[in-house]
């Protein structure tokens, strides 16, 4: 009712009267079937939110049966900033990290995405294959793939010294030293060599980005190819005037996705410090501040980045 | 490239040409080259991505002799089960496997349910507060579950929302200190689950909705004139319809639920879920000297047994997902 309330001119009067009271109803219809979810998330999201973000500003002991919170402003946060040694370094380590392998993710889920639809002999092999990692090398799996844990040797190795030690040990061919022979700036070899490394990580985590690519290129009507074929427009024109502004959507919701993955994925130095602390020592309202204050920084950044996408890219696109 | 085909073809058709053309061999060449460029393309990036599932199957059998022979990279020469044994054992295979399906499939299930509903509310209706409730949505899809993790266990070990567990205690069992403890039981999952905000539910509710959005109104509007409620038309009209973008959210739901383990490493200490007997087999196997070939290779049969279930689940539905995938437009 309010809906219609509020925007009379569009509607003509007389119509308005006539549907008011379906109106009403449907209302009321919509919010019972988010009524559920209304209360689910006020007791699952809203409230462990506030409490945590609470506990970030408190001094919190646990006493049997209860834990008792007592708010100490930003006592916490600076003791993480001044006086833990290794927490600006994960937090710095991880927001690097989160902020070179998000564009890289995007990008190369895209190119694959736009190579798997394209019509050819055992298209359908290839594209179930790459969803695989999003099974196997996903959470734990990976953790005990990639690691050398209690003095086992790890499944899969993709750090950088080790396969040093392997290319010299063989004699093949190691990038770094490729690269620095050619006299690159160490700068440039450092980001190469690290992109080369992180190719498996990268790839391995681009199965669901693809799959929302694929889906959103479904989406985009044939015709318009067609038409801009007449044209006589290049691929490469195709793609930026067609392809990239019909997925601007998927693009969206790729980069919410990819942010949500790799923040939660386990070998995040921030998070795995957090976690220790809460697991073995118990200590919550210092675990708090530190993820509070990593979400908060990388959410700032994605905030600005989307804000910024919306408001100049979709606005140019649609 | 289809296109390109066609442009080709149409000039072959009549035979007017007695030769090839010059043009026709730039086209053709043009044509091999890019076939041969995406062919390998797509093939050394699907070695990189089944790199992983390889290794697993290869380790598994591999025997002492095998991991010390470096003349063996792929294929053991003494293949062996102790790997697969041990690592049944250390993960307490069937018991954590029905767990996993009790706590996680029975959960994803529910919130396959739960987000259609919810997102079915905010496609077709238009109600106060639907914009700003909308962004609640994003907003829970957005929030890491580790920032919520605590509180959440907490919640979940004292339950008490709003005092009124404390209230019933003191009324019927004459207890104020009365708490209900759900830790260690499925409850922890379904309970989000049912109530539409669980694991990525706010992934899932955007997912139903933009399919909900594109669906035509006019089967449901038939079914309002026919006299049905809106339940009613959502069961009998929308779910029929909307088979696709099920199976696409059963499947995340799924394979999501199966790896949990932020959450219930928290819930779970003893009767934890295989995700969490995963994390844990390193240091059972370095620990208490169980009897397997080697540490490699258990820990490679641990994995595969732990990913075996979900694995043959996706080839027996990949083709249908990856068709559904084609069809669900989940950005409509």
């Amino acid at each position: 009712m309010d809906a219609t309330l509020k925007e009379p001119k569009k509607v003509k009067a007389p119509k308005k009267k006539r549907i008011r009271g379906i109106e009403s109803k449907k209302s009321m219809y919509g919010r019972m079937f988010i009524l559920p979810w209304c209360i689910g998330m006020l007791l699952f999201f809203i409230i462990p939110l506030f409490q945590s973000l609470i506990y970030s500003f408190s001094t919190v002991w646990v006493e049997p049966g209860l834990m008792e919170t007592e708010l100490s402003g930003l006592e916490n946060y600076k003791f993480i900033l001044n006086e833990d040694p290794n927490y600006t370094n994960n937090l710095w380590s991880a927001i690097q990290s989160f902020f070179r392998n998000m564009p890289i993710i995007i990008i190369v889920s895209l190119i694959l995405a736009i190579v798997l639809n394209q019509k050819y002999p055992g298209r359908m092999i290839f594209r179930s294959v790459f969803f695989v990692p999003v099974i196997v090398a996903t959470g734990v799996v990976m953790e005990l793939l990639t690691k050398n844990l209690n003095g086992v040797d790890a499944i899969i190795t993709l750090t950088t010294e080790t396969e040093n030690v392997y290319s010299e040990g063989t004699g093949g061919m190691d990038f770094t030293v490729v690269l620095q022979s050619l006299n690159f700036p160490e700068e440039i070899t450092k980001t190469m060599s690290g992109l080369i490394t992180n190719i498996f990580n990268t790839l391995w985590s681009c199965g669901i980005p693809i799959i929302l690519f694929l889906a959103g290129l479904q989406t985009i009507p044939e015709q318009l190819y067609e038409a801009s074929t007449v044209e006589g427009a290049t691929k490469w024109e195709e793609f930026w005037y067609i392809t990239l502004p019909m997925l601007s959507q998927t693009l969206l919701l790729v980069i919410i996705f990819t942010m949500i993955d790799l923040l939660t994925q386990n070998t995040n130095p921030v998070i795995q410090q957090a976690y220790t602390l809460m697991s073995a020592q118990s200590v919550y309202d210092q675990s708090a501040a530190m993820l509070w204050l990593f979400f908060g920084i990388i959410g700032l950044g994605v905030g600005i980045v989307i804000f910024l996408y919306t408001k100049i890219l979709l606005k140019k696109w649609n | 490239m289809e296109k390109e085909n066609k442009k080709i073809n149409i000039p072959e058709a009549p035979k007017r040409s007695i030769g090839i053309t010059k043009y026709q061999i730039k086209k053709n060449v043009k044509q091999v080259l890019t076939m041969i460029a995406r062919y390998a393309l797509l093939i050394s990036v699907s070695y990189i991505v089944l790199y992983p599932l390889f290794a697993l199957i290869a380790y598994t059998p591999m025997s002492r002799t095998d991991i010390l022979d470096p003349s063996v990279i792929w294929f053991s020469k003494h293949p062996t089960t102790g790997n697969l044994v041990a690592a049944w054992g250390a993960l307490d295979y069937l018991n954590g496997l029905s767990r996993t399906l009790l706590v996680g499939i029975v959960s994803a299930i529910i919130e396959v349910f739960t987000c259609a509903i919810a997102a079915y509310g905010f496609a077709r209706f238009e109600f106060k507060g639907k914009n700003l409730l909308f962004a609640l949505v994003l907003l829970t899809a957005i929030v890491p579950v580790q920032i919520l993790a605590i509180p959440l266990y907490l919640n979940f070990r004292y339950l008490d929302f709003f005092g009124l567990t404390k209230l019933i205690g003191g009324a019927f069992f004459d207890n104020p200190d009365f708490v209900i403890d759900l830790t260690e039981t499925p409850f922890t999952f379904w309970l989000p689950s049912l109530f539409g905000v669980g694991l990525r539910s706010g992934l899932f509710i955007f997912i139903y909705r933009q399919f909900f959005v594109g669906l035509p109104k006019e089967l449901e509007e038939a079914s309002w004139i026919d006299g049905a409620g809106p339940l009613k038309t959502f069961f009998k009209v929308v779910i029929p319809s909307s088979g696709v973008v099920f199976l696409t959210v059963t499947i995340f739901s799924i394979i999501w639920h199966w790896n949990e383990y932020h959450l219930s490493v928290l819930y779970f200490n003893n009767k934890h879920p295989l995700a969490v007997a995963l994390s844990g087999v390193v240091s059972y196997f370095t620990q208490s000297g169980i009897n397997y070939e080697t540490a490699q290779g258990a820990i490679s049969a641990a994995c595969l047994l732990f990913i075996a279930p979900v694995l043959i689940m996706y080839m027996f539905m990949q083709r249908k997902f990856i068709q559904s995938v084609d069809r669900v437009g989940i950005v409509g």
